[in-house]
């Protein structure tokens, strides 16, 4: 986001478009758990509430599920308000997101979900679109930032006038863009008066939920109609009765460049849904019957095509005419059309993409917290967790990935197996933000049944995969206020934890030890699971600690490569044709860990 | 109308500069949309930005359409390439010579002479502004420099950017 200036045009991305959109429209409260793509809304709001010093409240919630509960109780004593997570989130959130649907809200209440076609940055490329269809939440698909914008405000009035949750579904491709945006005055803070008790409707039983279903599904019918955004708008003016494509959000963006860069495709009239749950299928069927083909390119299900009654003459992911799986990217969306025209496709060189693969930073405290796992549990099984930890899949050390908080449930599970039995150990990893969001529980789990395991919790005090937000154990909250930090050591504690011993991972010694204890305690001891924190902050987060010592390769190295292979150090590598080790000083963080396991012990510190 | 990739390592600044351009475009009111790589891509690995500026809705450049392809990394290039239109100018952080529809400067080198390598970013730019055809002249990229608020951050930028405008001298 640019520093103040006079003009009321930026240059923001999307995230911060949208977060302009929620101050726009007088919010008043608002809750997230950082994801990618959507952990810049909630940022962003952090920096708006600066700089228009405005009284917005902001958390970063524990987990998604809370969020949108903290932003319905809002909701219901008055206020506009709004959830924001990623779409792998909303799973988390559907419990609450399914219920309140039902109840209905009284101040605005807004969800916005970023999806990831491709997958870029998640498990799946689920469409939440779909998810709003399932839960009978009306969802807006913006195009692009500015658009964002408009229908965060948008979103808001539509939500207080049905009194329903809305869904706002931007997916990567309008997150992470940056676009010129054009800034209104913000609204005064929107407060449609206090909690009103009534508990038919706000505590209904299934009585009285049989009744709210009813309300529901007529709420859904009246916007069908009469909200502007459920009609199909014609975005590019074709011939008239050849070739209609109906699309929505981001990729509808893609599809507008292509078509007016083409003069084969200037016949094809394009129709734009911006909110492709409910829509008018009435208007839809008719641009259908009105053309003699009608493609429908929307990411990544098919929500429009499967609104569209007789389908006969309609191309779309249903006819196989668009790829099941992957991101409709412009080149795609291209070919997607092309052929359905019966042109020449266009000659593409095929690219030489040789991508340089993700790895933890130099001087990551995961590094070296995961060379101890590998080197003193050499035969486990690594259930492993989402976060920049992931990539201990690149040393070896990360066996499982599921969801946020899986590690330690199927450590649980891994744990009661024949191979178990057998001598196979199972060491779970997970960092503190993941351990916050959904670990307590399934530790909990494991510790009531007596689960044998190991469980390596990896403090490093941020969200550092998302950009560094604090997480519950820091003593301030996300605007820079003040909170309670969490003790971790007293939750584990709380849980039941008879073993837990906290070391800091650039200590090799200490390391093993702990890890050595750990293993006695559950695999000879045979007792319940054990618990070891590594904790050393995050190379980037604000109060990291980052040595100033250097070091050298000195002449016993070997060429064993422990360092690049096991250890997995980006800032070592071989050079060529000198058959030697170097370390880059630009990348090197001084950890000094690899002066520890060296076999030949030739590095050392420089200038010693 | 112009179409700009920039690409390289995670960590190398790509952000910083598609939004010094974005934002001066932006600024001259005219339409510029953009897209970057954010998550877990850019713990290292091979990341790029597309910039467009002109009446475009999408923020992603096809293969083939790029006016100028900005490479931070020599190994990245050949992975950004095939965006390149034919006759389409790329400018690479490199110590090698140049060669036709390359041009070439030591970024790295000469942000390791200034004391901070990460300055590599802005020495590319500087060095990108001179050439024709380029959307943001070296007036205009350097008064954006100077709005930043922060002392030593601004005067290392002008710095790297002034030595990235002598090599292309």
């Amino acid at each position: 986001m640019p520093s103040q200036n006079d003009s009321d045009v930026r240059f923001l991305m999307g995230n911060e478009a949208i977060g302009r959109g929620i101050i726009q429209a007088g919010c008043g409260v608002a809750a997230a758990y950082p994801g990618t793509p959507s952990s810049e809304v909630l940022q962003s709001l952090v920096r708006w509430k600066k700089e228009l010093d405005h009284s917005i409240y902001l958390e970063w919630s524990i987990n998604e599920k809370v969020a949108f509960e903290v932003a319905y109780g809002a909701s219901l004593a008055g206020m506009r308000s709004v959830a924001v997570m990623k779409m792998v989130g909303l799973n988390v959130a559907s419990d609450p997101f399914m219920s309140a649907a039902y109840l209905g809200v009284r101040g605005g209440l807004v969800v916005v979900v970023a999806d990831d076609p491709g997958p870029h940055s998640s498990q799946t490329e689920q469409d939440s679109r779909f998810f709003s269809w399932f839960a009978k939440v009306p969802v807006l698909d913006p195009g692009t930032p500015a658009e964002a914008l408009e229908m965060a405000v948008r979103a808001f009035e539509i939500s207080e006038k049905y009194q329903v949750p809305v869904l706002l579904r931007p997916c990567l491709r309008v997150c992470h863009a940056r676009q010129n945006v054009t800034l209104s005055k913000p609204a005064p803070i929107a407060n449609v008066g206090p909690f009103e008790k009534n508990w038919t409707r706000w505590a209904a039983i299934p009585r009285f939920r049989l009744v709210l279903h009813g309300e529901l599904n007529e709420k859904i019918e009246k916007m069908r109609l009469e909200e502007p955004e459920s009609k199909p708008v014609p975005i590019l003016n074709g011939s008239g009765n050849s070739i209609a494509l109906v699309t929505s959000g981001s990729v509808s963006s893609h599809v507008r460049d292509v078509v007016a860069s083409d003069d084969r495709l200037k016949d094809i009239d394009v129709f734009k849904v911006g909110m492709p749950f409910p829509s008018q299928a009435d208007a839809l069927q008719q641009i259908v019957d009105s053309h003699e083909k009608t493609l429908v390119i929307e990411e990544t299900y098919p929500v429009l095509e499967l609104q569209i009654m007789d389908r006969r003459k309609v191309e779309g992911r249903l006819s196989g005419a668009v790829p099941p799986q992957g991101e409709l990217v412009p080149e795609t969306v291209e070919d997607i059309i092309l052929k359905s025209l019966g042109e020449t496709p266009t000659e593409r060189e095929a690219p030489k993409i040789k991508s340089r693969r993700p790895s933890l930073c130099a001087g990551c405290p995961h590094r070296p917290a995961f060379y101890m796992i590998k080197s003193i549990f050499d035969e486990a099984v690594y259930s492993g967790d989402i976060g920049c930890y992931t990539l201990g899949i690149n040393m070896g050390a990360v066996d499982t990935c599921l969801c946020m908080g899986s590690s330690i449930g199927m450590a649980g599970g891994l744990a009661r197996t024949p191979t178990a039995s057998n001598g196979t150990q199972v060491v779970a990893t997970i960092g503190d933000s993941t351990f916050f969001h959904s670990g307590v529980a399934a530790l909990i789990n494991a510790v009531h049944t007596g689960a044998p395991f190991v469980l390596v919790i990896m403090d490093n005090s941020v969200t550092a995969m998302t950009g560094g937000q604090p997480t519950p154990g820091n003593p301030y909250l996300a605007d820079g206020s003040g909170g309670k930090p969490i003790d971790m050591e007293r939750l584990i504690q709380g849980c039941g934890v008879d073993f837990l011993e906290v070391v800091d991972p650039y200590d090799h010694d200490a390391m093993k030890d702990a890890l050595e204890h750990a293993k006695k305690h559950v695999f000879e001891d045979r007792n319940g699971v054990a618990v070891v924190i590594t904790r050393r902050a995050c190379i980037r987060a604000p109060n990291a600690e980052i040595p100033s010592q250097r070091f050298r390769i000195g002449d016993d190295c070997d060429l064993c490569m422990t360092c690049v292979k096991d250890l997995e150090c980006p800032a070592i590598h071989y050079v060529k044709g000198e058959r030697r080790m170097e370390i880059d000083e630009d990348l090197c963080a001084g950890c000094g860990f690899c002066v520890s396991i060296c076999p030949s012990r030739a590095i050392e510190l420089k200038g010693a | 109308m112009v179409e700009i990739i920039l690409c390289g390592r995670g960590g190398q600044g790509i952000v910083f500069l598609t939004r010094q351009i974005g934002e001066i475009v932006a600024a001259k009111g005219l339409n510029v949309i953009s897209s970057e790589t954010h998550g877990m891509a850019v713990r290292g690995g091979s990341i790029n930005s597309h910039l467009r500026i002109g009446g475009f809705f999408s923020p992603l450049i096809r293969q083939g359409h790029a006016d100028f392809l900005l490479s931070l990394d020599p190994s990245e290039t050949s992975n950004n390439r095939h965006y390149l239109k034919p006759g389409g100018l790329i400018v690479e952080n490199s110590p090698e010579p140049p060669e036709p529809g390359i041009r070439r400067v030591n970024a790295t080198g000469l942000a390791r002479d200034i004391g901070r390598v990460q300055l590599e970013n802005v020495i590319l730019l500087g060095f990108a502004s001179t050439q024709d055809g380029f959307p943001v002249t070296p007036q205009e990229i350097r008064a954006q420099i100077e709005k930043d608020r922060r002392e030593q951050v601004r005067d290392m930028n002008l710095k790297a950017f002034q030595a990235g405008i002598v090599a292309a001298s």
